[in-house]
């Protein structure tokens, strides 16, 4: 038997592991937090603006991760698949959209 | 039974309307595919007709912009797409042991939101006059200011549909082939058709959004008055040519790859031996699908992207030669000391290599920058995109069609007929878009719709129209094959081939609605043949006798897709001028519209609420259909 079927068979013996409402609620808190500082970031203003961007972009990134990976199961066994194909999909539109901009607009 | 409900079935026109089996499913995509490949093919005809000499006069300058836009659309979208989507349908589950695709409800859907798009892209015709700015639509020739009747308009709306139900077919076929494997079947024991229709799914998962957009932002500057492509208002026209091509690439690559499958099916069927290199196969049609995705701009080398950009996209293109010749050396290498069977699905694969090869060599001339820009906007072009869709795509179609023609309907085309079919075929087919090349080299430009004598154009048109012709006769061939066909009785072996080699071949033809009794448990590449040389009868199954579970029949996709259809002709004649108040009165105020809307979501409503708990057919059953066979 191959591995991804071993992967299938684990997740219908044992379902979604439930690891209980704890980490859940850390991880709810923690986006709570992720927006708390990317929302005070921009209204404290003043701040140095490229600072701001950057900021907000590493605050929207961990937040998708955190989103994907705990609310969207993908740390979960048996989502190589959807891991495979956002990755790749992501991977066509970054590469499209770097190619344009430096390539072909400037 | 706890889980026994009972199910309307339904008969005649009705089970055509309601069905949600892959295999009926696949042959409405042949049906509604093969009309529009008529009207394609008609307007080919009426094309070549009107460039059979210098200064003919058959149809105006406007009609052959209208025919040369709608053969495009509708041979690329609405011909080859629905055929090829009909040979996944058929065959897919079958060769990976699966008892129908993930969601037989969405399958349907896909066929007949694509059935009703292509209608409307041809009702044009007797609607104001067909799209005309051809098939790629570039702004501003595609923009409300320079083409003012609504063909573009059909051509958007159309689309979007259209484009639609082959979103949700390759959304389909994905879930299918990554969940419903036979037990055994892992990714590297797939049939090779099957990873090719893998892979153009996920292409078209990630192509068909850029065009999706670039449709709904052509819409909105001719519908509602937008001004993306708008360049008095700050907008880019070369923006679309980038959209549209960024999926337009992909999109061929999403056309040839399930060729190579079939490809790849028949030559080692009929050359009894395996595929040669089955996993460097695997490898140059995963790197076509990447490579594809990063060439786009060599559509665009004239627009003035600059030597960097038009460079790397020259090599880029190149690149994809590497992966393509692995295929050709490993379809060569198959067919090496085989037992070859010229059959004529085998014909049409194996007249496949050298027709593919010559489009592919022209497709790394026209790769070089500085030579494009020789070759651009002539019949080089127009001769290099037949070589590798009519002489790669369409030749793999039929060799699917010849080859799985017994699995879909139970019957074997005629030979004989289809040995005619294939040479007719072949050899108007190289009469008509060989000499293109040299046409395209003395300057003959594409698009034009006439041109003067004595330009050394005169005879080689000619030939190329008579070509067409031949190519005609091939085509006409054909069908007189299949209704010459449907008048036999039924009733071929599961393996009319003799040499099959996957699982398809492991049940009867046509099989029944269940596919396999039994899911059979695959224990290597080509599952079929392993149990035949292992001296096994039929596959050994991975599941006791049980009742099957099956998805009900249901009219909602249908509805859905009418839907659609009368929410995009209101949207296309929204802002129009009717002579007729009523008619202002529905279409302006939004009325259409959202009649539309509430049909389609109305029945997704309905969908959600009510519960589908399909049916079972039970052992008991099965054994009765045994008997019977």
């Amino acid at each position: 038997m191959t591995t991804v079927e071993q992967h299938q068979d684990d997740t219908v013996k044992h379902g979604h592991r439930h690891e209980g409402p704890q980490k859940h609620v850390i991880v709810f808190i923690f986006s709570i937090i992720l927006t708390a500082i990317a929302f005070a970031s921009v209204m404290a203003g003043g701040v140095n603006v490229a600072f701001t961007v950057i900021l907000l972009v590493v605050m929207a990134v961990l937040q998708a991760l955190v989103q994907l990976g705990y609310w969207m199961h993908l740390k979960d066994k048996g989502h190589l698949m959807p891991i495979i194909f956002m990755c790749g999909g992501a991977f066509v539109a970054f590469t499209a959209i770097v190619t344009a901009l430096y390539w072909v607009w400037w | 039974m706890a889980h026994a409900h009972s199910v309307k079935r339904h008969t005649g026109l009705m089970d055509w309307l309601t069905t949600v089996d892959h295999k009926k499913i696949a042959i409405l995509y042949l049906l509604a595919g093969g009309l529009f490949f008529g009207f394609g093919g008609v307007e080919a005809m009426l094309i070549r007709l009107q460039l059979i000499k210098p200064m003919n006069d058959l149809v105006s300058a406007q009609t052959f912009n209208e025919l040369i836009t709608m053969h495009g659309t509708t041979m690329i979208f609405l011909g080859v797409m629905p055929v090829i989507f009909a040979l996944m349908n058929a065959v897919i589950p079958l060769q990976i042991g699966a008892r129908d695709v993930a969601f037989p409800f969405v399958n349907a859907l896909g066929f007949w939101t694509f059935l009703f798009g292509g209608i409307l892209l041809n009702l044009s015709w007797i609607m104001g006059g067909a799209p005309d700015a051809g098939w790629t639509a570039y702004t501003p020739l595609s923009t409300s200011t320079y083409s003012t009747t609504h063909g573009v308009d059909f051509y958007t709306v159309g689309l979007q549909i259209a484009g639609l139900g082959t979103l949700i077919g390759g959304i389909n076929f994905l879930a299918t082939i990554i969940t419903m494997r036979a037990p055994g079947m892992s990714f590297m024991r797939m049939p090779m058709f099957t990873w090719t229709s893998f892979i153009t799914s996920a292409m078209i998962l990630f192509a068909f959004p850029a065009i999706t957009v670039g449709l709904v932002l052509l819409s909105f500057d001719r519908i509602l008055g937008a001004n993306f492509f708008e360049v008095s208002n700050g907008g880019n026209p070369v923006l679309w040519q980038h959209i549209f091509w960024i999926f337009g690439h992909p999109e061929v690559y999403i056309l040839i790859l399930p060729a190579f499958g079939v490809i790849s099916e028949v030559i080692p069927t009929f050359a009894r031996k395996r595929l040669f290199g089955y996993s460097s196969m695997v490898f140059a049609t995963i790197l076509i699908a990447f490579l594809g995705f990063m060439v786009w701009a060599h559509h665009m080398f004239t627009t003035g992207l600059g030597p960097i950009a038009n460079a790397l996209f020259s090599i880029a293109t190149m690149l994809i030669a590497v992966p393509t010749g692995i295929k050709i050396f490993n379809w060569l290498f198959t067919m090496w000391g085989g037992q070859i069977r010229f059959t004529s699905a085998n014909l049409f694969a194996i007249g496949f290599v050298p027709t593919f090869v010559m489009g592919g060599v022209t497709g790394v001339m026209l790769a070089s920058a500085p030579a494009d820009y020789q070759f651009h906007d002539t019949y080089f072009v127009v001769a290099h995109f037949h070589y590798v869709i009519v002489g790669g795509l369409v030749f793999g179609l039929f060799a699917g069609l010849h080859y799985w023609w017994p699995k879909m309907f139970g019957r074997v085309l005629n030979e004989t007929i289809g040995k005619w079919t294939f040479w007719f075929f072949a050899i108007g087919f190289h009469l008509t878009f060989f000499v293109q090349h040299f046409l395209g080299l003395m300057g003959m430009q594409r698009r034009i719709f006439t041109y003067l004598p004595n330009q050394d154009f005169d005879t080689l048109n000619l030939v190329s129209t008579v070509g067409a012709f031949l190519m005609a006769v091939g085509v006409l061939l054909f069908l007189f094959n299949c209704f010459v066909t449907a008048a036999k009785p039924k009733g071929v072996a599961n393996d009319p081939w003799e040499d099959g080699r996957t699982l398809e071949w492991a049940i009867p033809s046509p099989p029944p609605e269940y596919n396999f009794k039994q899911i059979p448990l695959v224990r290597g590449l080509d599952a079929y043949w392993k149990e035949k040389m292992a001296g096994n009868k039929e596959m050994t199954p991975a599941e006791p006798l049980g009742s099957i579970h099956m998805p009900s029949p249901t009219i909602l996709p249908f509805v859905m897709s009418v839907g659609i259809f009368i929410a995009g002709l209101g949207l296309m004649f929204s802002s129009e001028k009717f002579n007729n108040s009523f008619m202002s009165m529905i279409f302006n105020n939004w009325i259409v519209v959202i009649i539309g809307l509430v049909i389609t979501f109305g029945s997704m409503l309905l969908r959600s609420l009510f519960d589908d708990h399909g049916w079972h057919i039970e052992p008991e059953e099965l054994e009765e259909e045994g008997v019977k066979a």
